[in-house]
């Protein structure tokens, strides 16, 4: 019964998730969708920190390509939902690849700062490209279209059917980070992360496993902004902006860097904590602040962690 | 003698001013305990790294089963079949003792690459991954996270990491350091019984002189990153050289 557990709780917030999906107004079906590609960029994302021991802070520059990449797709080529996202996932790919090559040659600080420096770059040529990308206004006018699959057109405009479409993408991202977390790679990675001198002398080509998951979570990152840009039907050059960078980190944080669900929940709190400050408070950035220090001083290891931590310690015969 | 496993030629390595290895030239033979003695600073550990990989040589060649490795990085060399184990303890200290394993065995299937499939489905890793734990005696801990072994049974779990990457050649840096005369004679034991079965040949670096002369085959003295003995633990102990730089009063 015990190893059952956690997939009556996967079903069960599946199953609140569909929920969600016919009772929600329109104000929480962008917040749960917002969430959701939070969700899927921070996942991502914890894989190169929580699972490999890196920490980027370029990683706003892919979800920005991502979502650049399906604007001018859907703006210039064509408007179909599925090629937008499959040239914004690739060219994230492609990008992180090329910047990842020169960074993980690097460890610690050093590849932290490579990373910032190469994001900073992508957000200057997003600036000053305005031909391409609009410079300081951005991108706008992104329509959701149907998508159409030959036979049948299914719709994805009004609300409720985008937030169903995302929540396809999220669910499928979950699975897919969950098999790489339990898979031979992810292995690799959880073994460079704790001794990469002994994961070299144990045959592992560390840099080619650190430039591996760079690629991967560059991709998803891609995904999370494809997905944003069509949220909200326009993209800005801030969305590639170092400080960008910095949600994925924190929200890795508050969920619990060495634990699968940890962005998870760490991106409801980020999303929700954010929201209701806002209608509170003027200064909701300083209290903003203080609470997610005190999430991030307060519970060691991040909230699952320390959940998970007190769970163990509670139910030792 | 038998085949030759390694072969060292004209090797050199310096810090600045301070030489560890100068022109070095010896062979290391397949089923031949070899040890590494020397003072404190005498290259011994250097010569390890030079060797293994993690540092570059300045000048000189390496030959490995034939090939030269001069150049080839860490991980290339462990899957020729060059391993190593560290003079501190040095494991993937949060992980379990099976993953500890299982990442050699996944990285020399060349299945470590794989995204999809769960480890807990490749049935061959873990027959692999069993067959090193029974091996060094540490099968019924192989659920237990790394760093809550003790000292000598960690030590045991590097040589098993090194093991399962299924070395030919293993080097091992002061194995019994830290260790009480218990786990000490266990490692001992574990070494004397991989090198009867032929598939590993096994090049220790010990400070231990009673270890050194019952365990070893040959002994290879440094000093200041000269060779200046190489023979059988008898020769060494009757070297006039290296009984006054290193040996003195306790063969006297």
């Amino acid at each position: 019964m015990n190893q059952y557990w956690k997939y009556f709780l996967m079903l069960g917030c599946l199953g609140a998730l569909v929920g969600i999906g016919f009772v929600s107004g329109p104000f929480v079906l962008y917040l749960a969708t917002r969430i959701m590609i939070l969700c899927i960029f921070a996942l991502g994302y914890n894989l190169l920190l929580g699972r490999t021991g890196l920490l980027s802070f370029g990683h706003a520059a892919f979800f920005a390509i991502g979502a650049y990449g399906l604007a001018i797709t859907s703006i210039h080529i064509s408007a179909h939902p599925l090629l937008g996202i499959l040239i914004g996932v690739t060219a994230a790919a492609l990008l992180s690849l090329c910047i990842g090559f020169f960074c993980v040659r690097h460890t610690e600080i050093y590849f932290a700062m490579l990373t910032l420096a190469f994001g900073m770059m992508v957000f200057a040529l997003i600036w000053n490209l305005r031909s391409i990308t609009g410079g300081d206004d951005g991108l706008y006018g992104i329509s959701r279209t149907a998508i159409s699959l030959g036979i049948v057109n299914i719709p994805i405009r009004k609300d409720y059917q985008f937030y169903y479409f995302v929540l396809l993408f999220f669910v499928a991202s979950v699975f897919l980070i969950h098999r790489i977390y339990s898979s031979p790679f992810g292995l690799a990675l959880a073994g460079i992360r704790e001794n990469h001198i002994r994961a070299e002398f144990a045959g592992l080509s560390v840099k080619a496993y650190r430039l591996g998951v760079f690629t991967v979570s560059g991709a998803f990152a891609g995904l999370a902004g494809s997905l944003s840009a069509l949220l909200e039907s326009n993209v800005a050059p801030f969305s590639a902006h170092w400080s960008h960078s910095a949600e994925p980190v924190l929200v890795s944080l508050i969920g619990g860097l060495q634990t699968f669900s940890g962005p998870l929940v760490g991106s409801i709190v980020f999303v929700a904590l954010r929201e209701v400050l806002q209608r509170f408070t003027y200064n909701w950035m300083f209290w903003f602040g203080v609470l997610l220090l005190a999430i991030i001083i307060g519970f060691r290891g991040g909230i699952v962690g320390s959940i998970s931590d007190a769970f163990r310690k509670y139910s030792r015969p | 003698m038998g085949e030759s496993l390694l072969d060292v030629r004209m090797l050199n390595k310096a810090f600045g001013s301070i030489v560890t290895a100068r022109d070095l030239n010896f062979s290391l033979c397949r089923g031949v305990i070899t040890s590494i003695i020397g003072p404190n600073g005498a290259g011994k550990s250097t010569l390890i790294n030079v060797l293994t990989g993690l540092l570059a040589a300045d000048s000189g060649e390496i030959w490995f089963q034939g090939r030269e490795v001069t150049r080839e990085p860490i991980h290339r060399r462990v899957k020729l079949g060059l391993g190593r184990s560290f003079q501190v303890v040095n494991v993937f200290g949060n992980l379990t003792l099976f993953e500890n394993l299982a990442i050699p065995v996944l990285a020399l299937n060349r299945r470590a690459k794989g995204m999809i499939r769960s480890i807990a489905h490749l049935k061959e890793v873990r027959e692999d991954v069993e067959m090193v734990l029974t091996q060094v005696g540490l099968i019924d801990e192989a659920y237990m996270v790394a760093r809550s072994l003790s000292h000598g049974d960690q030590r045991l779990l590097e040589v098993a990491i090194a093991l399962a990457a299924k070395p030919r050649l293993l080097f091992l840096d002061e194995p019994t350091a830290g260790m009480n005369p218990v786990e000490r004679s266990r490692i001992l034991e574990t070494i004397r019984e991989l090198s009867q079965t032929g598939e590993v040949t096994f090049a220790i670096v010990e400070h231990d002189m009673d270890i050194v002369f019952s365990l070893s085959d040959r002994v290879i003295a440094l000093h200041k990153g000269k060779i200046i003995g190489d023979g059988s633990p008898d020769q060494i102990k009757m070297n006039p050289q290296v009984r006054e730089v290193y040996l003195g009063e306790e063969v006297a």
